[in-house]
């Protein structure tokens, strides 16, 4: 089974505008904790949580419980998109006579808990784990809880009462964003350590200041500490906590408040605070302008590809492009599964597996079973019928589709009515083959007309932009509509990896910023611009911000 | 009257759950280091996998209840009375009472507390829960009971074992008389006539029904009929029997070892207000706090607070000059 990648980001990304939504149509809420959970509850709703929204009461289910409930949009847009009820009732949210109570409530059939009187999820969530135990039933239970809420002492009442009566079919989360209501929690209540001054990137970089996993381990818990906004870190944390027995499990999962809209990061203000209407348009586009980076590692040391896997997770690549090459397909020969599958037992980041081969049909199974959770076939070497049954294969192994074109090929018809269905379209922006090679400018052309096809078929994936891809022209791709960055010499050919990849971010972030105050500016003049620009108000975000509006002519 | 029999609530208890227990694999004991003390400790060495002991942890005593309870258990959480309303209402408010479309009463917990009331005595004011009526009457779904005797806290253990929803259940730390037969019926939102009378009626529930009657003798050689009323069950609380009571009598006393405000005099108050008002005087704690008194003082202590026959009986004498 893959990692369920795609479909996890695509769902995340479709309840974080819900939350937006949601909240901007009720006028109040709390956006911030639900976007620093929302990888959390993908990983739980799309991969690991059994349960049937046509039958909330299924006695098998796994429980999941939101004891931090306030970030209820969160839960509900996520309930609505697994079928518990229409997505149009996020617009009653926080309404008179809505099931959809500003905290989550029993009325919502599914809900299990009503969370939100901080502190209380974990020991109702031990009850339901105890009661398990003595039917003899295997259901898991899930509890996700927040940092700030760590202040209620019941959570270590709680905690030592999970680890006297070795609740083991219990996993809690702890969403550790470092934001409570009234500041950061360093200031109000440290967990780990206190915070003199305002600086919170102090809170992040030194790990030697975190101690909140100190503290759950002397209380007698399994503490697993991640990223808590990596998809593969959360499920690997979630397999691990789950087959642990005898102790109880924490995922101390590191997020960000406000986590994909920049001036809601790490900004307290956003804890419960629903944005205006005015920049809600503003805030889906940037929505949709996340992006990944994903290092080529046939760029590097072909003798030592274990090294250059190693440079792109310590270099925190998204995931890692495998450019699998038959010598048939393409002229050159670089590796087959076999080789993926050696790469696989080193790390978990996801793998993305381009097959540059012939029949892709007869292979796509030993690629599946070598470990990749992306894997992208050529349309030069499929049809419909050999298409299909990639797809349906793939799906069935909670495996991203991924379809690619070369550069002097267009999407073929048959593929149009797998567009909805592909997670990831390719357009290649070289003739494949090897690498160093440079971007060919006929694609912004290309994309263009692309463009519009997928537009026509609701394409829902992302585009990754392949070949050439450099400082100079990857914003230009971001502006093309690519999501994701294959990064072959620019990134692996460079000595620091980790800083190749962060210029390349950077790089992207202007240009994001840049579309956005088109937006603003298109939307609302001036006046629309400095209200976007005031709202950026952590760090040095808003210099930067104004600066780029101020060349476009904004202001 | 003759002398009473003093019978122990606690150990009655007890008994029942362990009953319960063998007939019922879904019931399930919980505790806060209290255990010995209200004596649910031997429900735990008949059931051990079915008995949790949460330590000094209140807050987490009655989440757990509920997270059992949402999972088909049959929860009984016991402690002291000022540790459970007077601690840890919002879990209970949130956890337990909170209905949902499947569950529309709330879940299936039972609060059952010992050391109710002035009548704890030497541990003194800061344990005497004397508002624990007010506060558990005022939350939705919830049922509240305050037993008189060993033979209510049997029938009345029984009784919310097999009925489904949230329960309150105050119990005495001392020897209680017996007031009840074993035939006694019990009903939720029923209260009992212990005794009849026609020209005043006193309400009283737990350890004031013994006085009540004792009252009611004394008033008896005076030639004033009174009747008595153990009125159980605070909420609901038994509108009819009341009503008639007013009807009848023409003027009610109440009696508790509670404020005042809120308490079962309170209910009583806003019910026959409602549907016939006479007359009304409540005895209680009159919205002042209780204090240390060794065993052999607690009568001392009640006396204070009026709460004594003796009041009883120069209550009824004025409250019949104000008969409508």
């Amino acid at each position: 089974m893959g990692l369920n990648y795609y479909q996890i980001k695509k769902n995340v990304l479709r309840a974080r505008k819900l939350v937006i939504k949601a909240t901007n149509n009720a006028g109040s809420g709390h956006p911030g904790g639900s976007f620093s959970m929302a990888e959390l509850l993908g990983c739980l709703f799309y991969k690991h949580l059994r349960y049937d929204s046509k039958n909330p009461e299924w006695d098998d289910r796994d429980r999941l419980i939101l004891s931090k409930g306030h970030a209820a949009p969160g839960l509900f847009s996520n309930m609505a998109i697994a079928g518990y009820f229409p997505e149009s009732e996020l617009d009653t949210l926080r309404k008179f006579g809505s099931k959809l109570q500003g905290h989550p409530d029993l009325k919502c059939p599914g809900v299990e808990f009503c969370g939100g009187s901080l502190g209380t999820g974990l020991s109702y969530s031990i009850g339901v784990a105890l009661a398990a135990k003595i039917d003899g039933k295997n259901h898991h239970v899930y509890t996700i809880m927040g940092d700030g809420e760590s202040d209620e002492g019941q959570v270590w009442e709680a905690a030592m009462t999970a680890a006297k009566y070795q609740v083991d079919n219990l996993t809690a989360f702890l969403d550790r964003n470092f934001i409570q209501q009234d500041s950061y929690t360093e200031k109000i209540m440290p967990l780990d350590k206190k915070l003199d001054g305002d600086d919170i990137s102090e809170m992040w970089k030194d790990a030697s200041r975190w101690k909140t996993g100190d503290k759950w381990r002397s209380f007698g818990w399994n503490v697993i500490e991640i990223d808590g906004h990596r998809i593969e870190q959360i499920d690997a944390a979630i397999t691990k906590a789950n087959s642990i027995k005898g102790i109880p499990s924490i995922i101390i999962a590191r997020t960000i408040k406000g986590k994909g809209v920049e001036h809601m990061e790490d900004n307290p203000q956003w804890h419960g605070k629903a944005p205006d209407s005015d920049v809600f348009p503003i805030i889906n586009l940037e929505l949709d302008s996340q992006f990944m980076i994903a290092p080529s590692i046939i760029a590097g040391d072909m003798t030592n590809l274990e090294n250059e896997v190693k440079r792109c997770v310590t270099g925190r690549a998204d995931y890692i492009h495998l450019d699998v090459m038959d010598g048939q397909f393409v002229s050159t020969k670089t590796f087959d599964h076999i080789k993926i599958k050696e790469l696989r037992s080193l790390t978990i980041i996801p793998f993305d597996s381009h097959l540059m081969i012939n029949d892709p049909v007869k292979h796509v199974r030993d690629y599946v079973e070598a470990g990749s959770d992306i894997i992208t076939v050529h349309v030069e070497v499929c049809d419909e019928s050999s298409f299909g049954e990639i797809h349906d294969f793939l799906k069935q192994n909670q495996i991203g589709v991924g379809l690619a074109i070369n550069p002097d090929t267009e999407l073929p018809e048959w593929s149009y009515k797998f567009i909805p269905a592909i997670d990831q379209l390719i357009v290649m922006s070289v003739v494949p083959g090897k690498s160093g090679q440079k971007y060919i400018e006929e694609t912004h052309g290309k994309m263009n007309r692309l463009n519009t096809i997928l537009n026509e078929h609701k394409f829902s994936g992302f585009i990754e932009a392949d070949g050439g891809v450099t400082l100079d022209n990857i914003g230009s791709c971001f502006i093309d509509g690519a999501r994701s960055f294959v990064g072959g010499s620019a990134i692996i050919g460079k000595q620091d990896v980790r800083s190749a990849i962060r210029d390349f971010r950077n790089q992207i972030l202007k240009t994001k910023r840049k579309i956005l105050l088109d937006k603003a500016n298109e939307l609302g003049g001036s006046e629309l611009v400095k209200k976007w620009i005031g709202l950026h108000v952590v760090g040095e975000k808003q210099e930067q911000i104004k600066k780029i509006a101020e060349e476009a002519g904004y202001l | 009257m003759n002398p009473p029999i003093m019978t122990d609530m606690r150990s009655e208890y007890s008994k029942i759950l362990i009953e319960l227990g063998r007939e019922n694999p879904n019931i399930v004991v919980l505790g806060a280091d209290t255990t010995d003390s209200l004596k649910t400790s031997g429900f735990g060495k008949v059931f051990p996998n079915r008995f949790f002991n949460v330590g000094i942890a209140e807050a987490n005593l009655v989440s757990l209840s509920a997270g059992l309870a949402s999972s088909g258990k049959i929860s009984f959480a016991s402690t002291y009375a000022i540790f459970l309303p007077g601690r840890a209402v919002d879990q209970i408010r949130n956890g337990i009472a909170y209905p949902s479309p499947a569950n529309k009463k709330g879940l299936n917990v039972k609060l059952v507390v010992s050391h109710g009331g002035l009548s704890v005595g030497p541990d003194g004011g800061s344990h005497q829960q004397i508002e624990d009526i007010a506060i558990m009457r005022a939350i939705p779904n919830f049922r509240v009971f305050i037993p008189a005797d060993t033979f209510a806290v049997s029938k009345l253990t029984r009784l919310m074992a097999n009925e489904y929803g949230p329960f309150y259940m105050r119990m005495t730390r001392s020897n209680t008389p017996v007031v009840h037969s074993e035939s006694q019926d019990f009903q939720i939102g029923k209260g009992i006539t212990v005794r009849d009378g026609s020209d005043c009626t006193i309400v009283a529930c737990g350890i004031t029904v013994r006085m009540a009657l004792e009252a009611a003798e004394s008033l008896q050689q005076e030639g004033i009929s009174c009747r008595v009323l153990d009125m159980f069950s605070i909420k609901p609380i038994d509108a009819e029997l009341l009503e008639k009571a007013a009807r009848e009598t023409g003027c009610i006393i109440t009696c508790e070892e509670h404020n005042i405000l809120g308490g079962m005099g309170s209910a009583v108050a806003e019910s026959v207000s409602e549907r016939y008002p006479v007359p009304i005087k409540r005895i209680g704690a009159q919205d002042m706090f209780g204090e240390s008194a060794r065993d052999n003082e607690i009568s001392l202590l009640l006396e204070k607070h009026g709460i004594t026959s003796f009041n009883m009986i120069k209550q009824v004498k004025e409250i019949r000059s104000r008969k409508l």
